[in-house]
């Protein structure tokens, strides 16, 4: 196939970034790849697709959806086509989201402690205290070296004119790194020597640099302390990331049910009696993790666990409480955090943000609302959100009522036009929207990016919304060293 | 090791050598069926295998395909081999980090060939020998991969007390079954197509032949399944190898569920060794296996006492 052939069709929106092409011309970075996919025939590009999802399939790199009490397999779709980033965009990203992390881990340890932004009135102190995720339990505890942040996922767009922006901060339980990890993987089996011959940069690295910075953190004094990943068991749509990650960091992989809390301690129950855990890296969410604080009806989680870390018997990552540095609201102010803790200007821009407790912003809203997006401030993966371009007025007129009687609870963005980058289907290029988002590790050394991250895709035409959970999928992500 | 890994780690090796154990006595049966003509039953298979109760059975006794559907892939059938490997894989699931990824991934292909639908056509219209065959190497393959890749451990020995601890019991239940058929009187000794296809699915005939001469007579036939040592089926060869892999577990901090469970096991395995063809059969074989089974759910019971009990 000519390059020209492949090429063809391949449509370009003079209003969108893409990855790929500029107006005229195929970027420098995606030459190779291009060459290299024009010079294979169409059934033997569809023949690496296939082997893509057989090589998914019988790795078990599935989430299970139950229907009429049958699990059916499913893959999350995976793109071929690597998106890649130059080293001198990474060395932005990368500069910013290690300034932005900075940031937002100060604020947490200010928010639990002694509340200098609120004194000196940066953040309102009803922004905070309306958060669901203010977490009372976490004033004035001492987290280990002062970090919340262990494990962050940062999501980035990049808007028509190819700056990056700043979508949202997941500072709980980031998920998708395994993804970044297998679908590397995968690019290794379907495009022999196109890595090497890119030099493309390694991501292999990221659960090593995590198993490190889990050992850091043990409390006691055991140079060999016993660390485990709490995962909500087999159900969750993640479990294939936890056991990826306890498999690679050689860490045990734990349910609620295996452990117990004794006297303020946590122990795993084993075949030679309890056994106590230092290190907890859990992938429960907060509401679940002690039923005695938290949900009590929750069986995911271990009774008594927020007292035993409390006490500083055991570390738990991320940190409890993060949710009120990751809300929607709260994200506004990140920017004047970043001014007001480090004294410097922010690398990377917020979307611009409307906050809807403001009387003017609201109405601008309002009357601009096909061109916004309203969103909860506590809802991630896609949910509880509406796009006003293409709601209908009922939509509309439902969310308008729900805003004004909690606007709180929701921030409205103009509609960004996500970039652009190219996917193979139905046996030709095609333009699809996608994000980034980069995994960035916080330890005692400071704070480490893995050069790549997860690309999600929105996989249909001209739709903006990438969440797995609303039909997106993923591509390999490259960054190209120097 | 996690009680709860090293219970599904037993659990998921106890569901392979059931699905081995089921698969093979199938294909023996199926091969059967074409051999004996009208006569034929699938009564005894099913009995061994399924809850279908007298009535059902009855209904379904002559008729292979559907029996073969039915356990094979059975949904409605908790015993199919389909149920048996799903349960298996979610065991494997859950302590995938315990297992090693190649063992996952065989397990993994076992599961995507069994849900495959193209099966129900082949058991129904082709060759079921093909089918069955092609499982029956999806289990070898997950025997190899797991003696060439998985580490001696803990929990590689749970994995070997699980497997052997279903063989003896299937061992125990097959002979059972096979000859209360015949209803104590031992008539049927004279027909050897019986005996044989017995021997062929435990892959103990050509053991049996080299061993004894002059025809099947029942005697040898109990000496063999139940007390020769050389032979990877029999109760006793998968008890002394419990008991070995039993007493790596020797450890200061549980040492006494350990002493209760080797007492167990010691026991048992006594009982057997001291036990003689003719001894057996003048006792009556039926008692004498019931007493087998019952210790060995026994030790299974006392494992997850002592081992598993996680709640």
């Amino acid at each position: 196939m000519q390059t020209s052939e492949l090429l063809k069709g391949y449509q370009l929106d003079s209003q969108t970034w893409d990855e790929m092409c500029s107006q005229d011309a195929v970027r420098e970075q995606y030459r190779q790849v291009v060459e290299f996919m024009s010079k294979l025939s169409i059934e033997e590009l569809n023949k690496k697709e296939d082997l893509a999802k057989r090589l998914f399939m019988s790795q078990g790199i599935t989430f299970t959806v139950y229907s009429s009490g049958e699990g059916i397999e499913k893959i999350f779709p995976f793109d071929i086509i690597p998106r890649i980033i130059t080293a001198a965009e990474w060395s932005f990203i990368e500069k910013g989201i290690t300034q932005r992390l900075k940031a937002l881990n100060l604020f947490l340890k200010d928010v639990y402690n002694d509340q200098f932004i609120i004194n000196d009135g940066i953040v309102p102190v009803e922004m905070v205290y309306s958060c669901p995720h203010y977490l009372r339990e976490m004033h004035r505890f001492p987290v280990p070296y002062d970090i919340y942040v262990h494990i962050a996922g940062i999501d980035l767009i990049r808007n028509n004119d190819g700056s990056f922006y700043i979508l949202e901060d997941n500072l709980r339980t980031p998920s998708g790194v395994s993804y970044m990890l297998e679908n590397r993987e995968i690019t290794k089996r379907i495009f022999p020597d196109l890595l090497p011959n890119n030099n493309v940069r390694s991501v292999m690295d990221y659960p090593n640099i995590l198993h490190k910075n889990l050992m850091s953190l043990s409390p006691g004094q055991s140079a060999n302390p016993t660390i485990v990943l709490l995962t909500p068991g087999i159900y969750n749509s993640a479990y294939f990331e936890h056991t990826t990650l306890a498999r690679l960091m050689g860490v045990e992989l734990v349910e609620g049910r295996d452990l117990v809390v004794d006297n303020h301690r946590v122990f795993m129950k084993t075949t030679t009696g309890l056994q106590q855990v230092d290190v907890i890296y859990r992938r429960v969410d907060e509401d679940f993790i002690d039923p005695l604080v938290f949900n009590p009806n929750s069986s995911l989680g271990v009774a008594g666990l927020l007292s035993a870390y409390r006490k500083g018997n055991v570390a738990i990552v991320n940190a409890l409480g993060n949710g009120v540095a990751d809300d929607k609201a709260i994200y506004t102010y990140v920017p004047d955090m970043i001014r007001y803790y480090l004294n410097e200007e922010p690398i990377l821009k917020n979307v611009p943000t409307y906050k809807l407790d403001n009387a003017e912003h609201r109405e601008y809203v309002f009357d601009n609302i096909s061109s916004m997006v309203i969103k909860k401030t506590n809802e991630s993966g896609g949910y509880g959100m509406l796009m006003g371009n293409s709601a209908t007025d009922e939509e509309i007129a439902g969310y308008i009522k729900a805003v004004k009687r909690d606007p709180r609870q929701f921030i409205a963005q103009p509609i960004i036009s996500l970039s652009s980058a190219p996917c193979y289907m139905n046996n030709k290029m095609q333009a699809r929207r996608v994000d980034l988002r980069p995994y960035a590790l916080c330890g005692p050394d400071g704070i480490e990016i893995v050069p790549g991250g997860l690309t999600r895709v929105a996989l249909r035409e001209g739709s903006m919304v990438v969440n797995s959970s609303q039909g997106g999928g993923s591509k390999d992500t490259w960054v190209l060293a120097d | 090791m996690l009680s709860r890994v090293a219970d599904s780690l037993y659990w998921m090796t106890r569901y392979m050598e059931r699905s081995d154990g089921i698969l093979r006595m199938l294909k023996v049966n199926y091969a059967s069926s074409q051999d004996e003509g009208k006569d034929f039953s699938w009564k005894p298979v099913l009995r061994l295998f399924t809850y279908l109760d007298e009535a059902e059975t009855s209904a379904m006794e002559k008729n292979t395909r559907a029996s073969l559907k039915y356990m094979v892939i059975g949904k409605e059938n908790h015993n199919s081999v389909l149920n048996i490997v799903i349960r298996a894989r979610e065991n494997a699931r859950s302590v995938q980090d315990h297992i090693t990824k190649e063992l996952w991934q065989v397990l993994n292909d076992f599961y995507h060939t069994i849900k495959d639908s193209r099966l129900e056509y082949l058991l129904d219209k082709d060759d079921p020998i093909t089918v069955i065959d092609n499982l029956i190497r999806h289990g070898l393959l997950y025997y190899a991969t797991s003696d060439i890749t998985m580490a001696r451990g803990e929990g590689y020995s749970f994995m070997n007390i699980g497997k052997l601890l279903e063989r003896a019991l299937q061992s125990a239940d097959i002979v059972d079954v096979k000859f209360s058929n015949l209803n104590g009187s031992f008539s049927k000794v004279s027909d050897i197509t019986y005996w044989k296809y017995l021997l062929m699915s435990i892959s103990a005939y050509e053991l049996y032949i080299k061993t004894y001469r002059g025809g099947f007579e029942p005697k040898n036939i109990v000496e063999l399944i139940i007390l020769n040592k050389n032979f990877p089926r029999s109760v006793i060869y998968s008890l002394d190898h419990i008991h070995r892999y039993f007493e790596r577990f020797r450890n200061e901090k549980n040492l006494e569920s350990f002493q209760k469970m080797d007492f167990m096991i010691g026991k048992l395995k006594s009982k057997i060794l001291y036990s003689t063809p003719d001894t057996i059969m003048e006792q009556n074989l039926h008692q004498y296996l019931l007493d087998i089974k019952k210790d060995l759910h026994a030790i299974a019971n006392g494992l997850n006492q002592h081992y598993f009990a996680y709640t």
